[in-house]
C-alpha cells in the first residue's frame, strides 16, 4: 500500500480486474443460464453478507473493538429502507392487521408523482427512491450509533461484545412490539417494496430484456466496500490500526481514542445499515425475528474465516460460507441412497453438524484464517517481487 | 534568564494509602536536558505521567510554558484519606486533559518497553504521529479530496527518517528492527509529532554499554537539531551523568536532592539511596 507514488499498485489492479470479472460472468450467466438456479441466490446473499462481513472488520480486526451488534444494526437499515419505500397504495393493504399504516410517506412513489411512474420514468424514480431509502437507513443506524456508543464504547474486549449484542436483541424485541404496530407492522413482515428483481430492465411488453438482480447487489456492496477500503487506507484508517495495535501508545501520539473509536463504530454502524437495506431487498420480506444474534454469529464467523483484518479475506470468505451453507452442503440434510440402501446421518440438521465441525477445525488450526491480516493485492505484489528477485 | 518551559508544583499522586509522589517540584528551562533518577519504586515513571495525562495527580499544579496544563486538589474519598501535604492549596479550579491533549499542546514522549505499532512499518509509524495535526477530516481523507495534505504528512516523515538515519528500514515491519533501533524509532515517532518537550522514559533500558554511549551522543544531538527541551528518566548512571544539565533524584516519591551532575555525584544522600544505608 505503500507503493502509493507510482499509482495504484499492480496487485490492486489485478484485484480490480478480478472484480470486474466477477461482475461481467454474472451478467452473462444470469442472462444464459437458468436465472432461478441457487448461483444467483448465493452471489446476491453473498455480496451482502461481504458488505456487512467488511463492516463488521472494520470494527474487529482494524479499530479492535471487539461489537457484536451488526444484527441490530442491520435491523434498522432493513426496517428504515422498507418503510421508506413501500408504495403508498398497497401500504394499507401490508399493514392490515393495524388498521393500516400509520406512516403513508414512500419515497419511490415520491419520485413517481415528480417524474412519472411509467416505462424509463418509472425505472429512473424507482432508482433514485431505492438509493434515498438505503442512504437514510444507513443514517439512522449511524445516529443510534452514535447514541448506542455513548456509554458503550468506554467498555473494553468482551464488555463491549456483551453490550453491542444486547442492544442487537433489545432492538429486536422493539421492532416486534404490537403498539409499535402502525409503522413497523409487529411481528408480522413488510413486503411490497423494490427488491433486486425490480432492477431487471423489461421492455414495453412486460418481458424481461436484461437481467441485473444479481449484479446489483455486488455493485452496491462494491462501492460501500471501496469506501470502506479507501478510509482503511487513509491517514484515519492508519490511526485505526494504531489504536488496535496499542492503545496507550496512540493516545501518547495525540490521537483521541473516544473520537476514533466512536468513528469507527459509526461508519462500520452506517454501512452495516446500508447492507441491512440490501438484506431486506434481497430477502423480499422484512421481519425482525430474521436479525438474531445467530446471524451477527454467521458474520462473525465469515469475518473469522476470511482472516481478522483482512477486506478481500472477508468477501471471499463469504461468499464460500454462504454458497456452502445455501448450496454445496444443501446434499447433507437430505436421505441419501448407495445401491438402494438409506445411508445413516444423513438426515436434516446434518449440514449443520459438519458445517460446526469445518468451523471447529477452522478456528482451531487456521487461527488467521484464510487471509491473515493481507490482501489479495498484497499476494500479488509479493507474487511479483520474487520474479523480479528471481529475475536478477 | 532562559524561557521556562515545565514547572511541577506540589505534585502528589496518591494510589489509595500509598503516597507514590510526595509534594514534588521541578523545573525545566528551554533546551536544558534534565534527569529524573532515583532507586526502583521511587515514583519516576508515576511523575512522568502525572505530566502527561495518564494519571490525574491528586493535589498539585504543572505549567507548561507559564499555562497550567494539569491542576488538582484532593477531591471525593481522597478529601478524607489525603496524606499528602498542601491539601488546600489548589483548590477551585481543576484543570485535567488527556494524553492525547496534552500531546498535541507539544509534549511527545516514549515509553520505558517500547510501545510501537506492531503491525505497521516504520515509514507509517512515524507517519502516524503526524495525523494529529493534519488538517483534513475523515470525508476528506476516504475520497482523497486534499491530496497535497497527505503527501506533505508523507514528504516531512520521509525527511525525519532520513534525518535519523532509518529511512532504509522503511518499509520493514517496525517490530522487526532490532532492539537499539526500534528506540531510535520511537524517539522519531515522538519528534515527528513535532513536540517543544520531549520525554524519554529509560531510553537506554536494555542497552549494551556502546549503545547507551550512541544513544547519548544521539539524545544531544536531537536537542541541538530541533531546538527542543529533553526530560527524561534514566538509570544507567553514566548516561545521567553525561548528558544531563540538571539531575533531581526522588526516593519513596520524594525529592532528596536536585542540582548540577556533579553535586549530585557527591551528595551523601544520593549516595545512600543508591547503596542503601
Amino acid at each position: 500500500m505503500l507503493n502509493e507514488k507510482k499509482g495504484i499498485s499492480r496487485g490492486a489492479i489485478i484485484t480490480l480486474m478480478i472484480v470486474l470479472v466477477v461482475c461481467i460472468l454474472t451478467i452473462v450467466l444470469e442472462n444464459t443460464i437458468n436465472p432461478n438456479s441457487l448461483l444467483f441466490t448465493v452471489i446476491r446473499k453473498a455480496a451482502v453478507y461481504s458488505l456487512v462481513a467488511v463492516t463488521m472488520n472494520l470494527l474487529n480486526g482494524f479499530t479492535g473493538l471487539f461489537s457484536l451488534g451488526q444484527a441490530g444494526f442491520m435491523l434498522l437499515g432493513a426496517y428504515t429502507y422498507a418503510i421508506l419505500t413501500i408504495p403508498t397504495d398497497v401500504r394499507d393493504s401490508i399493514y392490515y392487521l393495524f388498521g393500516g399504516a400509520g406512516f403513508h410517506f414512500s419515497t419511490v412513489s415520491f419520485f413517481e408523482g415528480i417524474i412519472g411512474d411509467s416505462g424509463v420514468a418509472g425505472f429512473i424514480s424507482m432508482i433514485l427512491g431505492v438509493l434515498i431509502a438505503m442512504l437514510v437507513g444507513g443514517i439512522v443506524a449511524a445516529i443510534v450509533a452514535y447514541l448506542i456508543g455513548l456509554p458503550v464504547l468506554r467498555l473494553k474486549s468482551d464488555y463491549l461484545a456483551i453490550a453491542t449484542l444486547g442492544f442487537a436483541e433489545i432492538l429486536r424485541a422493539i421492532f416486534q412490539w404490537d403498539k409499535l404496530g402502525k409503522v413497523t407492522n409487529g411481528a408480522n413482515a413488510l413486503r411490497g417494496y423494490p427488491t433486486f428483481a425490480d432492477f431487471n430492465i423489461k421492455n414495453a411488453q412486460g418481458i424481461t430484456v436484461l437481467r441485473l438482480s444479481s449484479f446489483i447487489p455486488i455493485l452496491f456492496a462494491g462501492i460501500c466496500i471501496l469506501i470502506i477500503i479507501l478510509l482503511i487506507n487513509s491517514s484515519y484508517g492508519r490511526a485505526f490500526k494504531a489504536i488496535r495495535d496499542d492503545e496507550v501508545a496512540a493516545e501518547a501520539m495525540g490521537i483521541n481514542l473516544a473520537k476514533h473509536k466512536m468513528m469507527s463504530f459509526i461508519i462500520s454502524s452506517f454501512f452495516a445499515g446500508v447492507g441491512g437495506a440490501l438484506f431486506a431487498m434481497f430477502a423480499s420480506t422484512v421481519q425482525a425475528k430474521t436479525f438474531t444474534s445467530a446471524m451477527t454469529y454467521e458474520i462473525f464467523l465469515i469475518v473469522v474465516i476470511g482472516g481478522i483484518g483482512s477486506i478481500s479475506g472477508s468477501c471471499i470468505a463469504s461468499f464460500l460460507y454462504i454458497a456452502c451453507s445455501e448450496w454445496w452442503l444443501r446434499f447433507l440434510d437430505n436421505t441419501q441412497y448407495i445401491n438402494g440402501n438409506q445411508l445413516p446421518l444423513f438426515k436434516n440438521g446434518f449440514r449443520m453438524v459438519v458445517f460446526s465441525v469445518v468451523i471447529m477445525i477452522i478456528v482451531l488450526f487456521f487461527r488467521t484464517g484464510m487471509m491473515g491480516d493481507k490482501e489479495l493485492s498484497d499476494l500479488f505484489n509479493k507474487k511479483r517481487r520474487k520474479k523480479v528477485k528471481a529475475d536478477e | 534568564m532562559s524561557n521556562n518551559v515545565l514547572h511541577l508544583e506540589n505534585v502528589t499522586m496518591q494510589f489509595g494509602g500509598v503516597v507514590a509522589v510526595d509534594n514534588f517540584s521541578m523545573d525545566i528551562n528551554e533546551g536544558e536536558i534534565v534527569s529524573l533518577i532515583g532507586p526502583n519504586g521511587a515514583g519516576k515513571t508515576t511523575a512522568f505521567n502525572c505530566v502527561t495525562g495518564v494519571y490525574e495527580p491528586t493535589n498539585g499544579l504543572v505549567e507548561f510554558y507559564g499555562k497550567p496544563i494539569v491542576r488538582n486538589h484532593p477531591q471525593g474519598k481522597m478529601k478524607k484519606g489525603y496524606l499528602g501535604q498542601n491539601g488546600d492549596m489548589y483548590l477551585g479550579e481543576v484543570i485535567s486533559q488527556t494524553p492525547d491533549e496534552i500531546t498535541k499542546l507539544g509534549i511527545a514522549r516514549t515509553f520505558q518497553n517500547i510501545r510501537l505499532w506492531k503491525s505497521m512499518t516504520v515509514f507509517e509509524n512515524v507517519l502516524l504521529a503526524k495525523h494529529m495535526n493534519a488538517k483534513q477530516n475523515v470525508f476528506s481523507a476516504t475520497f482523497r479530496t486534499n491530496k497535497k495534505e497527505e503527501e506533505r504528512m508523507r514528504r516531512e516523515t520521509l525527511e525525519l527518517l532520513k534525518q535519523q538515519g532509518l529511512d532504509k528500514y522503511k518499509d520493514e515491519l517496525a517490530t522487526s528492527l532490532p532492539y537499539g533501533l526500534q528506540r531510535r524509532l520511537e524517539i522519531a515517532r515522538a519528534l515527528a509529532a513535532e513536540p517543544k518537550l520531549l520525554l524519554l522514559d529509560e531510553p537506554a533500558a536494555g542497552m549494551n554499554p556502546q549503545e547507551t554511549e550512541e544513544l547519548t551522543a544521539f539524545i544531544r544531538q536531537i536537542r541541538d537539531d530541533y531546538n527542543i527541551t529533553i526530560f527524561l528518566i534514566e538509570h544507567h548512571m553514566n548516561l545521567v551523568m553525561d548528558i544531563s544539565d540538571r539531575i533531581y533524584v526522588i526516593e519513596f516519591g520524594k525529592e532528596i536532592a536536585h542540582g548540577l551532575p556533579k553535586e549530585i555525584q557527591k551528595n551523601p544522600k544520593v549516595i545512600d539511596a543508591y547503596l542503601g544505608g
